[in-house]
């Protein structure tokens, strides 16, 4: 479903934050991207679908070129892939209902939607994702007016809407209350099992990679140091992907 | 500097001192205040609102794009400086300047006066809009950029809800000082209440000056109460 091939992202100033990733990810997978805050997932995540322009290395998602891809092309490929953010980014002003809806834009007719115009069809397809993540009744509210686990439900809605083939999720529970952790993680879980989606989703909390992902991959320093199933993560391994490194000279180098 | 400025300007205490009886002469022959010439004020008053309303309304529509093209996050660097450096030349300008102009160009009237709003008030709400833009979240852009929308559906989507709430107050706040703008409009000639004024001071008439000036005080105290308050809604 996503091929990697020799992903490299510079950020500016000269900050490698990705640095050579080969990664297949099959159709169905529940990955879990692991690693410490800095160790480069999110940054992998935003060049998934080229929210972050790779500085080097191929993006493939369904088969068709992510990095290279003409602006057309590209809007296209980000329709099928949803993306949840650990921050929720729904905007705040906006009832819940419009926030969801902005997950059709990428099928609406373009023209009819600057005048906030939907077809009939793709406000029900949004209400219908509200009503999944088990927020139907709060379709009129502002979006601001919603706790922190609402806004991201909301904003897994949103992703939804999409019908996306695969939804990348970037430490979608990471600004959220430690006990809201595991149903943001279950609600994710029941939507893969129901829709058969591909699911990639950051962490740094070893226990919930473990208790969801069908693969966990560990990154350090923008590298991979770790792929397999959640019962070959020795701990051994988990220090490693753990471990305090020393910073890297600008250059990339190890001073 | 100041003592300069003071010397340059012939600034003298004693001088406003001396001037002091004749400001109170001027006051009392203002008073009562001739209340026979109070439909021509509530007449000159009207004009001056719709002279505010119309100039305000069209220059918020008109500021649109100039706003976005002159916010350095949305518009490239060719676009943007030029845009900026457009926006400061024309504000640097006032409304009586430019009412001027007009009232040179189309002559007499209200309809100089509304030009003069426009012109005015376009580049200085252009400016403000920018920096409201300038100022948004950067996350809701990119979650809306991420559901495959295209640049235009970004910005209508993206930053759009998050700063017209803000763009509608700019728009009130000019209104409030449009309307105090157009109550002097008059005196070159652009059309409003400030026409009557003038006309009545120039015919030594003060009790009737002093009913226009009234009108006026009122007109931009109901305008500001009123303006105020649905600011306050907004934010």
């Amino acid at each position: 479903m996503i091929e990697v091939a020799g992903l490299r992202v510079v950020l500016p100033p000269d900050v490698v934050a990705v640095d050579g990733v080969d990664l297949v990810i099959r159709p169905g997978e529940f990955v879990v991207i692991l690693g410490r805050s800095g160790a480069g997932k999110t940054t992998f995540l935003r060049a998934l679908n080229r929210l972050v322009e790779p500085t080097a290395g191929d993006v493939r998602v369904g088969g068709r070129a992510v990095t290279g891809a003409d602006p057309a092309t590209l809007r296209a490929l980000r329709r099928q892939i949803g993306m949840v953010f650990q921050q929720f980014n729904l905007v705040r002003r906006a009832s819940v209902l419009d926030n969801v809806l902005a997950g059709r834009l990428g099928w609406a007719p373009a023209l009819p939607t600057l005048f906030g115009h939907f077809p009939a069809e793709d406000r029900r397809i949004a209400l219908e994702c509200l009503a999944q993540v088990g927020l139907a009744d709060f379709a009129q509210r502002r979006a601001d007016t919603l706790s922190g686990g609402e806004q991201q439900r909301v904003a897994i809605a949103r992703a939804l809407a999409q019908s996306p083939a695969v939804i990348l999720a970037d430490e979608p529970t990471a600004s959220l209350d430690p006990a809201l952790t595991g149903s943001i993680m279950d609600l994710l879980k029941t939507i893969r099992a129901r829709r058969g989606l591909t699911l990639v989703v950051s962490q740094h909390q070893l226990e919930t990679a473990l208790a969801y992902a069908t693969r966990v991959v560990g990154f350090r320093q923008g590298r991979v140091v770790f792929d397999g199933p959640p019962a070959a993560l020795s701990p051994a391994v988990a220090s490693t992907i753990y471990a305090e490194e020393p910073r890297r000279s600008p250059q990339g180098g190890h001073p | 500097m100041l003592a300069w400025t003071a010397w340059d300007t012939g600034a003298d205490p004693a001088r406003f001192a001396r001037g002091v009886p004749w400001i109170v002469d001027f006051l009392r022959r203002m008073l009562p205040p001739d209340l026979r010439v109070l439909p021509a004020a509530l007449v000159g008053a009207i004009k001056t609102l719709e002279i505010a309303l119309l100039g305000t309304a069209v220059a918020a529509v008109l500021a649109l794009p100039l706003g976005f093209l002159s916010a350095r996050n949305v518009a490239a660097p060719p676009v943007f400086h030029p845009a900026r450096a457009a926006l400061n030349f024309f504000r640097s300008v006032d409304t009586l300047v430019y009412a001027l102009v007009f009232v040179a160009a189309v002559g007499l009237g209200p309809f100089p006066g509304v030009l003069a709003v426009v012109a005015y008030t376009t580049t200085s709400l252009a400016k403000l809009y920018s920096e409201a833009i300038e100022g948004i979240e950067r996350g809701p852009v990119d979650a809306i950029t991420a559901t495959g929308a295209t640049r235009l559906q970004v910005l209508r989507f993206g930053v759009l809800p998050q700063v017209l709430p803000l763009f509608l107050s700019y728009v009130l706040y000019r209104l409030e000082t449009n309307i105090r703008a157009a109550t002097v409009l008059g005196f070159v000639g652009a059309g409003g209440i400030g026409f009557y004024l003038q006309t009545y001071l120039r015919m030594i008439d003060y009790p009737a000056a002093s009913t226009v000036l009234l009108v006026t005080v009122l007109m931009v105290m109901v305008v500001d109460a009123v303006s105020s308050r649905l600011r306050a809604r907004l934010v």
